[in-house]
């Protein structure tokens, strides 16, 4: 028998609410203070390694968690493991970077056709995935994501790409008179004790451009997660997953099975566009090698890392395939690892080891250990059937034991007339 | 149509077609038996190729005893890793077992860098220089040879093997039923491991007469390429059949060699045309020009 948590809150509760809508808001501000702390002084030493968290690091890191939430909907929700997101990561890019870079488009207007593009090319290759199934599914991805660099340095389209040397973008994000950026800095600087983190004095224009550039790419992928999240709650979610479940048993239960994993498909290669928008917005430039099938298997990395089938473990595995290289590869000298083992790709080596190791720890990713240890602290209980009067005002703290739920009836019963009513209509249906 | 250039396309197509057929063959090894991908097929080969390399060039051994020691060493840490790796899980659930590979893939490329840099080393020869047969102006090389040789001998040694010993006779009980050849009392995880081991020793023979070829050169991203079209031969030929990945290999390197620069496809997107191929056979055929079709019992 588990402990039992510190905190039982019922669904719709005003200590859930709280708990909620308090979550959301401290969300916010670690990511206002992420942005301004990490903007030009993120240093964190490590036995002597200097490594840099820059705020363009965080964003880049954005743009791999709005890709995994794509990959979250086909291969978590709806079981075909796609290697191919980096295809469409790629694509969005070059979309984007074409639009904003030749026909002076800005940056969220290319949306409108980015995510269109590769929606249709996702569901164009989301019709093979219909005959083709579990592993098939991933040659024929993997080998798309393969050929992504190949496609666009072809020299008939070199004239769009620029072929090998990749397409740079130079414009930029100004961020707007009307946001007191500088006075937040201000501010934060004028904490006691960690007012040091934030830098000194007013932001330089790039820095005021950066942290504007993250606050409407945070939001973006907050939009993204609304939709997913919607999405998989709904009747096309709960499809998917009885796909995922069992394909047989839900093509007999009614689903269209082609539909609905052709629209996976085509939501997921969507995403994967939006983050390649996000990915080019931040670092300028759409290059071959940049796309390439290791980036695809990075992606599945980061969806195993976080957990498979979480929307949260989506943010945990952007940052995690992120920063994990990026860290490897600023650390040169740990004390007791002989140096010829940190230079080089050590950063894949510990994601191939990670990835292997989690697959036998925590199947469920770091998502499902969070959610374990949280467990034992807050517990989240649907409402009880057929109280219609455990409104906000009321917090229910008891489990819904049998016990608990009819002394939660009898006290129900004693409580105003309206809610007598209720339960009265409740017991003559 | 100028026929010597069709010929030395042919032969281009011919000793292309033979590494990816034996790369497909180590694939086919895995898939007969549990229906798996190893996406770290490539990877396997390459380090495998890398020992060869250490052993012949670096501790001065003939170069095909060489091999030899490096199919040996690669089949024992193959062996290992399934022991260790695959095992554990449910054969007939594949996603854990692709993640596994996928991190197999990460890590064994990471480390071959790792270790050995990204710096290209030429190989040794393994077949004579020099050419076998000119015919008018078209070449036949002692490379070509030796490697549509050695294709052909692997295929029919593996045959041998699966149809004529005990434990090939156990590998094939397991892979055309599982649970039924379990209970019988046939091993069923030292018969895989079996299968690894083989699949991981014909991998690190076909990466090392890739790289032997004069053009080509020993680095640790050498494979990954390779691994895709050997993936299209495979489906083409059929997952789980033996000389189906022979045919698959060879129709894979003709349609690079030939169909590509014929249907004025730029060169570069040989890798296109294997995908295609591989996209089209999933599509039409999945069970391959030699596979077992796959029924679904519901």
């Amino acid at each position: 028998m588990a402990s039992s948590p510190t905190f039982k809150l019922q669904r719709g509760s005003t200590g859930y609410l709280v708990y909620k809508w308090g979550g959301i808001a401290l969300g916010a501000v670690a990511l206002a203070l992420v942005a301004f702390a990490f903007n030009d002084t993120g240093r964190i030493e490590v036995f002597d390694n200097d490594y840099t968290i820059s705020l363009g690091r965080i964003t880049k890191a954005v743009s791999f968690v709005v890709a995994i939430l794509g990959l979250q909907v086909v291969a978590g929700f709806t079981g075909q493991l796609s290697l191919g997101q980096g295809f469409f990561f790629g694509l969005g890019a070059y979309v984007s970077a074409i639009l904003v870079a030749d026909y002076n488009w800005s940056y969220f207007s290319t949306l409108i056709v980015v995510v269109p593009v590769c929606f249709l090319v996702g569901m164009a290759f989301g019709i093979p995935a219909l005959r083709i199934k579990g592993l098939y599914l991933a040659l024929v991805t993997l080998g798309l994501a393969a050929l992504f660099p190949t496609l666009v340095s072809l020299s008939l389209v070199a004239d769009y790409t620029n072929a090998a040397s990749g397409k740079s973008v130079t414009s930029k994000f100004v961020a707007p008179d009307w946001l007191p950026l500088d006075g937040i800095a201000a501010v934060l600087q004028g904490i006691p004790l960690i007012g040091d983190w934030f830098g000194d004095g007013d932001l330089s224009t790039s820095e005021a451009s950066k942290i504007w550039l993250f606050i409407l790419m945070v939001i973006l992928t907050s939009i993204c997660f609304k939709v997913v999240s919607n999405m998989v709650t709904s009747r096309p979610g709960r499809a998917l997953r009885a796909i995922r479940d069992n394909e047989t048993s839900a093509a007999v239960s009614g689903m269209n099975l082609a539909l609905y994993k052709t629209l996976s498909f085509g939501v997921a290669s969507a995403l994967g566009g939006v983050g390649g928008m996000i990915y080019v917005a931040e670092t300028g430039i759409a290059s071959p090698n940049d796309f390439t099938q290791l980036l695809s298997i990075l992606f599945i990395v980061g969806l195993v890392v976080g957990g498979v089938g979480t929307l949260s473990g989506a943010v945990i595995g952007g940052l995690v395939i992120v920063f994990v290289p990026d860290w490897a590869s600023s650390t040169q000298s740990l004390p007791g690892i002989p140096e010829r083992w940190l230079q080089g790709p050590t950063g894949n080596l510990i994601l191939g080891v990670l990835l292997i190791v989690l697959t036998f720890v925590l199947p469920g990713g770091i998502v499902s250990g969070i959610r374990k240890l949280r467990a034992k602290i807050v517990v989240v209980m649907p409402r009880p059937p057929g109280r219609f009067d455990a409104g906000p005002g009321k917090d229910v703290s008891a489990p819904i034991t049998a016990d608990a739920e009819s002394e939660a009836l009898a006290a129900a019963e004693t409580a105003s007339a309206g809610s007598a009513e209720m339960s009265k209509t409740r017991t003559t249906e | 149509m100028d026929f010597n250039l069709l010929l030395d396309r042919l032969f281009l197509g011919l000793s292309n077609g033979s590494t990816y057929a034996l790369i497909a063959l180590a694939l086919v090894m895995i898939f007969k038996a549990t229906t798996l991908i190893n996406f770290a097929q490539g990877e396997f080969a390459m380090i495998g190729a890398f020992f060869v390399f250490v052993l012949s060039v670096e501790q001065g051994l003939p170069v095909w005893i060489a091999v030899f020691l490096g199919m040996v060493i690669s089949a024992l840490a193959a062996a290992g890793i399934e022991r260790t790796l695959i095992r554990p899980f449910d054969p007939s659930d594949h996603l854990p077992l692709v993640i596994i590979t996928l991190g197999l893939f990460l890590a064994i490329n990471a480390l071959a860098a790792m270790i050995w840099g990204f710096n290209t080393r030429a190989f040794p020869a393994l077949f004579p220089s020099g050419n076998a047969l000119t015919i008018g102006t078209a070449t036949l090389s002692w490379y070509t040879v030796g490697v549509v040789f050695v294709t052909f001998a692997t295929a029919g040694a593996l045959t041998l093997l699966l149809n004529r010993t005990k434990i090939g006779l156990a590998f094939r009980a397991v892979s055309s039923n599982l649970e039924s050849s379990e209970l019988v009392g046939v091993r069923v995880g030292p018969t895989l491991q079996f299968g690894w081991a083989i699949a991981a020793a014909v991998g690190t023979l076909g990466a090392s007469v890739y790289v032997a070829n004069p053009i080509l050169s020993l680095e640790p991203s050498v494979m990954i390429r390779v691994l895709i079209f050997a993936v299209s031969a495979a489906a083409l030929g059929g997952l789980d059949s033996v000389w189906g990945a022979i045919a698959g290999g060879i129709a894979i390197g003709m349609v690079q060699s030939i169909v590509v620069p014929y249907a004025k496809i730029p060169n570069e997107l040989a890798l296109g045309a294997a995908v295609v191929v591989l996209m089209l056979v999933l599509l039409f055929k999945p069970s391959g020009l030699f596979g077992t079709p796959q029924v679904e019992r519901v």
